[in-house]
């Protein structure tokens, strides 16, 4: 059995913002030499998610105004106050909330050395909490 | 013009190095967790938050911690990185025997811009008779000091060096000297409220966020603990923006004062008007 970890890293460019990455993905198995498995796309953050999704401006901004809906930016959280261990106050609630809703990332099968997925499914790093540099891991096993 | 007068520098490449030095000036100013960013990402930050220009500012703990928190000289090279967008202050350690000479050194020929001194930290009364010499050389160069004031995270910081009040007296014996009250004096903003009140020369700026998100608290501070109308009436030339940045947000702190409901004209004052007096900038 096969196993390659990889990652890369992305500068976000607002404080809501959805990166396509799926090339990236199909290149990380491509390379592999993993002909049949499975891999995993993982962000490294609590205020970010991977979401897979169709790749339409309409739906990223429906997404974007959706999670501002459930999660607004000016509501009271109990995240909003001094954190000893920062030396900072929190007030990135609603970006640890939008992750926890859209996880922290997607799996997808491997066959003949490609990534198996619908039509219409891209694979998105999403920011909650922009702007910031990213990291995001990418695992493959298989045969 | 934005200008955010309370920024830190030591997060920022190339002085985070995440070596030895980082790892001390992390420990000693009470920020473990917190990340740095490039000077590219902070450039790009700014942009994305609509400001023009931050200053940068140092702490020298020569005598009471062996090092520098970013020195003058690194300073004056981050400056160099991007200097239409970075103002770079200077800071001395009191104590420090040659202390007239290094202030010399940073404004005379490395030309930044002001200085910053933290009571709390740097363990002085502003009131010392060893303050004399720095007070009259900023006045010297017109160059002002911005002074940490009102309590701080960092360890070892004993607020009663730090005061409103305890700048009183600087206020009147030098009132030449421009003088910017960090953090609001908080929590004694009634205290700093009447520094600001009674003395031309004294300015404060609003890097505080000890509770609550900024626009909330920026809310409790300016329109409940102080009175809606006193900063549109009575401080609209005093009182500058500062985010404390990285500790704070800077657009999140830019954005809760925007969200104040402040006339636009003493926004702007705020956001960047009185900086501009207070450092110097305007003719």
């Amino acid at each position: 059995m096969k196993m390659k970890l990889d990652s890369f890293e992305l500068r976000t460019k607002n404080e809501f913002d959805m990166i396509n990455i799926t090339e990236r993905v199909h290149k990380f198995v491509e390379e592999s030499g993993v002909n049949e498995g499975m891999v995993y796309v993982m962000t490294a953050h609590t205020t970010t998610s991977i979401i897979v999704n169709e790749s339409l401006p309409c739906l990223e901004t429906d997404i974007e105004e959706k999670l501002e809906e459930m999660v607004p930016k000016d509501a009271q959280y109990a995240h909003n106050h001094f954190l000893p261990s920062y030396g900072a106050t929190g007030g990135n609630c609603p970006g640890h909330l939008k992750s926890m809703l859209c996880n922290y990332f997607a799996y997808f099968p491997v066959k003949d050395g490609k990534v198996v997925r619908g039509r219409a499914q891209e694979i998105y790093f999403a920011e909650f909490d922009g702007i910031q540099d990213r990291t995001v891991y990418m695992q493959v096993v298989g045969e | 013009m934005v200008i955010d007068v309370h920024t830190h520098a030591e997060f920022m490449e190339p002085m985070y190095k995440g070596d030895e030095v980082t790892r001390q000036r992390k420990e000693i100013m009470g920020r473990e967790f917190l990340g740095y960013s490039d000077i590219s990402m902070a450039l790009f930050q700014m942009d994305h938050a609509g400001i023009d220009k931050r200053v940068l500012l140092p702490l020298d703990l020569t005598t009471q911690y062996g090092c520098t928190i970013v020195s003058n000289d690194e300073m004056k090279k981050l400056v160099g990185e991007a200097p239409e967008r970075f103002i770079g202050f200077a800071s001395v350690d009191p104590y420090r025997e040659d202390a007239i000479k290094e202030l010399d050194h940073a404004f005379g020929e490395l030309g930044l811009s002001g200085l910053k001194l933290n009571p709390s930290k740097q363990k002085f009364y502003p009131t010392d008779s060893i303050m004399k010499p720095v007070y009259e050389k900023c006045i010297e160069y017109g160059k002002p000091i911005l002074f940490h004031c009102g309590t701080s995270w960092e360890p070892n910081t004993p607020a009663k060096y730090s005061k409103p009040l305890c700048f009183e007296e600087v206020a009147i014996e030098y009132p030449e000297l421009r003088i910017g009250l960090a953090h609001f004096g908080w929590p004694w903003v009634q205290d700093t409220a009447m520094m600001l009140l009674k003395y031309p020369n004294v300015y404060a700026d609003t890097s505080m966020l000890y509770c609550d998100r900024a626009k909330d608290f920026f809310h409790q501070i300016f329109k409940v603990d102080l009175s809606p109308l006193w900063i549109e009436n009575m401080f609209s030339d005093k009182v500058m923006f500062g985010s404390n940045s990285p500790r704070f947000g800077e657009e999140d702190m830019k954005y809760g004062l925007e969200k104040l409901g402040l006339r636009e004209r003493t926004l702007a004052k705020v956001l960047g008007g009185n900086a501009m007096k207070f450092l110097g900038m305007e003719d």
